[in-house]
C-alpha cells in the first residue's frame, strides 16, 4: 500500500517537472528581444508593441488555410507511409525493392520537389500537396517500420505463446508498440510540414501564410513578417503541443 | 497416456545454403505424466530452451516429434490454445499495460468475457500478493512483483501444462524461494503439469519430483525420479547434488559417471 502511494506521488511529480522551465525559458527570449528593439532601429527588430498591433490587423483566413494543407497532407503521408510500411514489414522481398526508392526520395531536397510539382502540375493545390506528401511521407513510412522491427522478439514469442490470431497479434502487440514511433513522427514531420509549406505557397498561389509572407515581403512590412512568423510558430507549437498531449495520455506507462 | 511424449527429437540450425550446421539437440525420448512436476538441467548453451520453444511450439524440431496431449505443438499450432502457458527468465510483461491488463492478456486472446477477464486476472494477482498493484505498470513495480505478474498472466488462463524457463533466475534467492514456493503450493492444488529449465540445481531438487539431466548438445544424460528422495536428509541432498553436477559437467551418462564417482 506503501508503495502504490509512492507511485501516485511519483506520477503529479512527472506532470508538474519541466513546465516551470519552459516558461521561464520563453519569457527570457522575449525579454531580450523586446531589450534588442530598443538598441535595434524598428525595421530590424521591431518591439513587441509594433509586432503584436501588426498581429491584431492579420488576415487569419490565411493561416487556417495552411494549417488544413498541412494537416490533410499530412494524414495522407501518414496513411501512404502506414500502408507501405505494413506492406515492408510483411514481406522482406517487397521492402528490398521499395527502399531503395524511399531512400532516393528521402535525398532530393524539399525545393526541388517545389520545382518539380510547378513544372508537372497546373492546379497550386494539388502542387503544395504534392510536395508536402513527398518530403514528409517518407519519414513517416521509415519511422513506423523501424517500430514495427525493433518490436522485441522475446515479447513477440511471449505474445504468440498465447496462440493469438493475427488481428489479436496486430492490436495486442504491433499498434500499442509502434504508438511511440508514431507520436515522434508525427511532431517531427508537423515541423517539417509548416516549414516547406510556406516554401510551396510561396509559387503560384493567392492564400495561406507563404503567400502571405511574399506580400508582406512586396510592401518591405518587415513587422508583418514577423507577426506571421510569430503565427507560424504558434501553429507549430500548438499542434506539437496536441501530440504531446496524445502522447502523455498514450504514453503514461512511460 | 503421457501428458508429454517426446520422440527421438534431434533439432539443428543453420540448416539454409551457406551456414554452419550447430546441433542443439542431438537425441531425446521421454514422457512426462499428467501432473508430474519436472525439472530440466543442464550446461548453458545445452538446448534446453530450444527443447521448451519446441514444447511451447514456437519452434519446430529437425527430426522426431513431441506430442502434447497427443499434439504436436508446432504442427497444431492453435489445437493447444489456452492449455499449455509459459513463464519465462525475463518477466516478458507489456510496457503500456497495467499488471492487471498484463494478467488479463492470455484471457482476452482466449476470448473470456471482460468481466470474467477482470475478476480471475485480479484473482491471480492478489493470491501472487500483488492487491494494491492492480493498476501499476511494470516500470513501476520491482523485479520480483513484475515476475509475479508474469506467473498470474500465465497461471489465469488455467493451463494443463505449465513451463517455466529460467523463471526464478535473476531474482535475488529470498524473492525465488519464496515465489517458487507460492507456485508449488498451488501446483499441489490445481495438479498442472510443470516442466521447469533450470540452472540451479537446488531449485531443480527442492521444487520438482524428478529432474531430467541433459547433455551438451541436448541428450538424455539422467532421469532421476526423486520419490525416493528424502529431502529433509541434507547428506542424502547434497550427494544428489554432487552426483548431477557430475554428470553435467562430464556430459556423460548417469551410468558411466556414477560407476567412477560413488
Amino acid at each position: 500500500m506503501e508503495r502504490a502511494r509512492e507511485i501516485e506521488v511519483l506520477k503529479l511529480y512527472r506532470v508538474f517537472r519541466g513546465r516551470k522551465e519552459y516558461a521561464i525559458s520563453l519569457l527570457a527570449l522575449a525579454v531580450a528581444w523586446e531589450i534588442a528593439s530598443y538598441i535595434f532601429p524598428p525595421y530590424a527588430v521591431p518591439s513587441w508593441s509594433i509586432i503584436l498591433k501588426t498581429l491584431i490587423s492579420l488576415d487569419f483566413t490565411h493561416a487556417y488555410i495552411t494549417v488544413i494543407r498541412v494537416l490533410l497532407a499530412l494524414a495522407a503521408a501518414f496513411a501512404v507511409g502506414f500502408l507501405l510500411a505494413v506492406i515492408m514489414y510483411l514481406s522482406r522481398r517487397i521492402e528490398r525493392y521499395i527502399l531503395p526508392l524511399v531512400n532516393l526520395v528521402m535525398a532530393v531536397p524539399a525545393i526541388c520537389w517545389v520545382l518539380f510539382a510547378i513544372l508537372w502540375f497546373k492546379e497550386p493545390e494539388f502542387r503544395i500537396f504534392f510536395v508536402l506528401v513527398a518530403v514528409c511521407g517518407p519519414g513517416f513510412l521509415i519511422d513506423i517500420l523501424d517500430g514495427m522491427k525493433n518490436i522485441p522478439r522475446h515479447l513477440r514469442e511471449m505474445l504468440v505463446s498465447f496462440r493469438p490470431s493475427k488481428n489479436q497479434l496486430v492490436r495486442k502487440l504491433i499498434l500499442p508498440a509502434i504508438v511511440p514511433s508514431i507520436l515522434t513522427t508525427w511532431k517531427i514531420n508537423l515541423g517539417l510540414a509548416v516549414r516547406v509549406v510556406t516554401v510551396a505557397e510561396l509559387v503560384g498561389t493567392i492564400s495561406g501564410i507563404g503567400y502571405a509572407l511574399n506580400f508582406a515581403l512586396g510592401n518591405l512590412s518587415l513587422a508583418e513578417i514577423f507577426a506571421w512568423s510569430l503565427v507560424l510558430v504558434t501553429i507549430l507549437l500548438s499542434l506539437q503541443g496536441v501530440v504531446y498531449m496524445l502522447e502523455a495520455r498514450l504514453l503514461k506507462w512511460r | 497416456m503421457p501428458r508429454i511424449v517426446v520422440e527421438n527429437l534431434r533439432k539443428e540450425f543453420g540448416q539454409q545454403k551457406g551456414e554452419q550446421r550447430v546441433v542443439a539437440i542431438e537425441e531425446l525420448s521421454f514422457t512426462i505424466e499428467e501432473s508430474e512436476i519436472v525439472s530440466i538441467v543442464g550446461q548453458t548453451g545445452c538446448g534446453k530452451s530450444t527443447f521448451l520453444r519446441i514444447l511451447l511450439g514456437v519452434d519446430s524440431p529437425t527430426s522426431g516429434r513431441v506430442l502434447v496431449d497427443g499434439i504436436e505443438p508446432y504442427k497444431e499450432f492453435d489445437k493447444l490454445k489456452g492449455k499449455i502457458a509459459a513463464v519465462f527468465q525475463e518477466d516478458r510483461l507489456l510496457p503500456w499495460r497495467t499488471a492487471l491488463d498484463n494478467a488479463k492478456l492470455g484471457l482476452e486472446i482466449l476470448g473470456i468475457p471482460k468481466e470474467e477477464q477482470r475478476e480471475r486476472a485480479a484473482r491471480w494477482l492478489d493470491r501472487l500478493g500483488l492487491a494494491g498493484f492492480h493498476n501499476a505498470y511494470p516500470s513501476e513495480l520491482s523485479g520480483g512483483m513484475r515476475q509475479r505478474v508474469a506467473l498470474a498472466r500465465a497461471l489465469a488462463i488455467e493451463p494443463a501444462i505449465i513451463l517455466f524457463d529460467e523463471a526464478f533466475g535473476h531474482l535475488d534467492e529470498v524473492t525465488a524461494a519464496r515465489l517458487r514456493s507460492d507456485f508449488l503450493n498451488l501446483s499441489k492444488q490445481q495438479r498442472y503439469t510443470t516442466v521447469m529449465i533450470t540452472h540451479n540445481l537446488d531449485e531443480a531438487i527442492e521444487s520438482t519430483n524428478r529432474i531430467l539431466v541433459f547433455g551438451r548438445p541436448a541428450k538424455l544424460l539422467a532421469d532421476i525420479n526423486l520419490s525416493y528422495v528424502d529431502k529433509s536428509d541434507l547428506a542424502e541432498v547434497y550427494r544428489l547434488r554432487r552426483l548431477i553436477q557430475s554428470v553435467i559437467e562430464s556430459n556423460r551418462p548417469l551410468e558411466s559417471v556414477g560407476a567412477q564417482t560413488f
